[in-house]
């Protein structure tokens, strides 16, 4: 197995002496999934801004698909066009990722990026739009689309460059319940085709349910745990101390009880 | 972004108990504007004379009619024009009397205003219709002011007729096919996707505060409030824009916006262009005979 990413010792300053990410060492295999797990601003989309480079550190390296991954790098074309095709992110908010004129457009916006034929790019649409089940949203302009559409055309726009690494910053944010289950369902195509994901998170069900790997990030920007889903959440005392869980008390079948809990995780047959 | 004077509908004033708060107003109209862009896309997708054709071919005969606008002098011909488009608003599936009403309402806010001092004596000498030293109404100032405010109807009708016929994204597309350069059609078709975002940001900012608010407040925390608030959207809007280009980094951006856009013609809209030329060249004609300089 070859890492796709290596970390260390990273570290991100937006303001000097406030770190948005301290003492990050992390090696992600191709092939992996990964849940980058941490409560609200503990760094988890700078994470994923950084592997996808889109920002860079003020100290340490990173290696992707292994060349050093820093600014200069990335001006040198051919790496660029390498990276950009092999590396895709979905960003958490839709509408900053929905730029052009018509969902066609926004999945034609890469492919044509990386200088493909005609021919070539509405194969590529057509095929994702097909698998995504958005054909008939491709002639509509973005902003008229539901929450649940504007996620998928998305998610359609960074497949049309064919990455084998998918980044995914909070993939589940603003996704009603039937939309959710599509995305796991995604997710696990993905898995089973051998890409590698990384996705962002503070849903401890979703991250348990798509990830074989769970990183657990405090609100210190630093790496406190990384295992199995299993092995992580195992920790409750950790993941009480990194603000992911609570306690209180709350009623299930008229039992009042307390117990650790994580929003958006649900407790069948409590 | 459709100006609001293109709009479809028309505000729809209702009765209410006691007069409502500044939040609710101003949520309101927004609410009202974003639902008027929906309406405006609802009426270009819906079978009808103008939606049928080729969007390049309406660009097209939209410049030869205001060009054709411009050059006629003869009030008639003018009125003739905005009856026309009046005629084709309505085969198009527009309401004639809506249409009517924002046609004139930009001909009294662009023309009339502005020509209405050479409607006076101070600027057009002649026959006095109204006497009001110099200040009185002649007939001759009327007829040129008459003139000016039906050729920015005729103008609006056309315009509006465009663009209430014919898709945000097919209007960009025609943009494209006409080699308009693709970045300035690209800053186009992401200010409309921003606007609609931040519209709805501030529609439920001022929805949020609504939702808060026991007592009435006076008009002077309004400002404060809203200064406040247009800065917080100018931050919102700077970091949007910046996550933007991120977005577009991310999928390889290098400064090019090439594009796929692959539009085609019908036997329709060469007969439409045909008949837009002669109709052009007919109007101008009679308009020489009817009002030879």
């Amino acid at each position: 197995m070859s890492a796709h990413f290596v970390l260390n010792g990273v570290r991100l300053e937006y303001r000097a002496g406030v770190p948005a990410l301290d003492g990050i060492d992390l090696t992600v295999e191709a092939g992996q999934h990964v849940a980058v797990v941490g409560a609200n601003g503990s760094g988890k989309s700078t994470l994923l801004k950084m592997l996808d480079g889109l920002v860079f550190p003020t100290d340490g390296t990173i290696e992707a698909l292994g060349r050093q991954l820093t600014e200069d790098a990335l001006e040198e074309p051919a790496f660029r066009r390498e990276f950009r095709s092999q590396v895709g992110f979905v960003f958490q908010e839709a509408d900053v990722q929905l730029f052009s004129n018509t969902a066609f457009d926004e999945l034609a916006f890469g492919p044509l990026q990386l200088g493909l034929a005609e021919e070539e790019v509405r194969r590529r649409v057509s095929a994702v739009a097909e698998q995504l089940r958005i054909e008939k949203l491709l002639d509509r302009a973005p902003y008229t689309l539901s929450g649940g559409e504007k996620k998928r055309v998305a998610i359609a726009s960074v497949l049309t460059m064919e990455p084998c690494v998918l980044l995914l910053d909070e993939p589940t944010n603003a996704l009603d319940p039937r939309s959710q289950v599509w995305l796991l369902d995604v997710l696990a195509e993905w898995k089973r085709a051998g890409r590698t994901v990384v996705i962002s998170t503070h849903d401890l069900s979703i991250a348990e349910e798509s990830a074989d790997r769970m990183v657990v990030l405090s609100e210190e920007h630093r790496i406190v745990a990384d295992g199995s889903p299993d092995e992580v959440l195992a920790q409750r005392d950790l993941l009480l101390a990194v603000n992911l869980i609570h306690e209180h008390e709350h009623r299930h079948y008229g039992t009042v009880h307390d117990h650790p809990h994580a929003h958006g995780h649900t407790h069948a047959g409590d | 972004m459709i100006p609001a004077l293109a709009h479809i509908g028309d505000p729809k004033p209702r009765r209410h108990a006691r007069p409502r708060s500044f939040a609710r107003k101003t949520a309101d109209t927004i609410g009202h504007a974003v639902a008027e862009v929906f309406e405006n896309e609802d009426l270009a997708s819906s079978p009808g004379l103008m939606q049928r054709l080729d969007p390049r071919v309406k660009l097209v005969s939209i410049v030869l009619f205001v060009v054709t606008a411009t050059l006629v002098r003869s009030l008639w011909v003018l009125l003739a024009i905005v009856a026309v488009t009046t005629a084709l608003a309505a085969m198009s599936g527009v309401s004639p009397a809506s249409f009517a009403r924002k046609v004139w309402a930009s001909a009294a806010f662009f023309g009339l205003l502005l020509s209405l001092p050479a409607a006076t004596a101070w600027i057009t000498p002649g026959h006095v219709l109204v006497p009001l030293g110099p200040l009185s109404i002649t007939a001759e100032g009327l007829y040129v002011t008459a003139r000016l405010t039906v050729r920015v109807a005729a103008a609006a009708g056309i315009g509006l007729l465009v663009i209430w016929t014919t898709r945000w994204t097919d209007l960009l597309k025609a943009l494209t096919a006409m080699r308009m350069p693709d970045i300035v059609v690209a800053t186009l078709a992401m200010t409309q996707q921003q606007i609609m975002s931040l519209l709805r940001t501030v529609e439920n900012m001022h929805l949020a505060r609504e939702s808060r608010m026991l007592a009435d407040v006076s008009a002077r925390e309004n400002r404060d409030w809203i200064t406040d608030r247009i800065a917080f959207v100018a931050r919102k809007s700077f970091k949007t824009a910046d996550d933007i280009y991120d977005a577009m980094l991310s999928r390889g951006f290098t400064g090019a916006m090439p594009s796929l856009v692959r539009l085609r013609t019908a036997a329709r809209d060469w007969v439409w262009l045909a008949a837009s030329v002669v109709s052009c060249v007919a109007l101008l004609g009679i308009d020489r005979l009817v009002a030879p300089r």
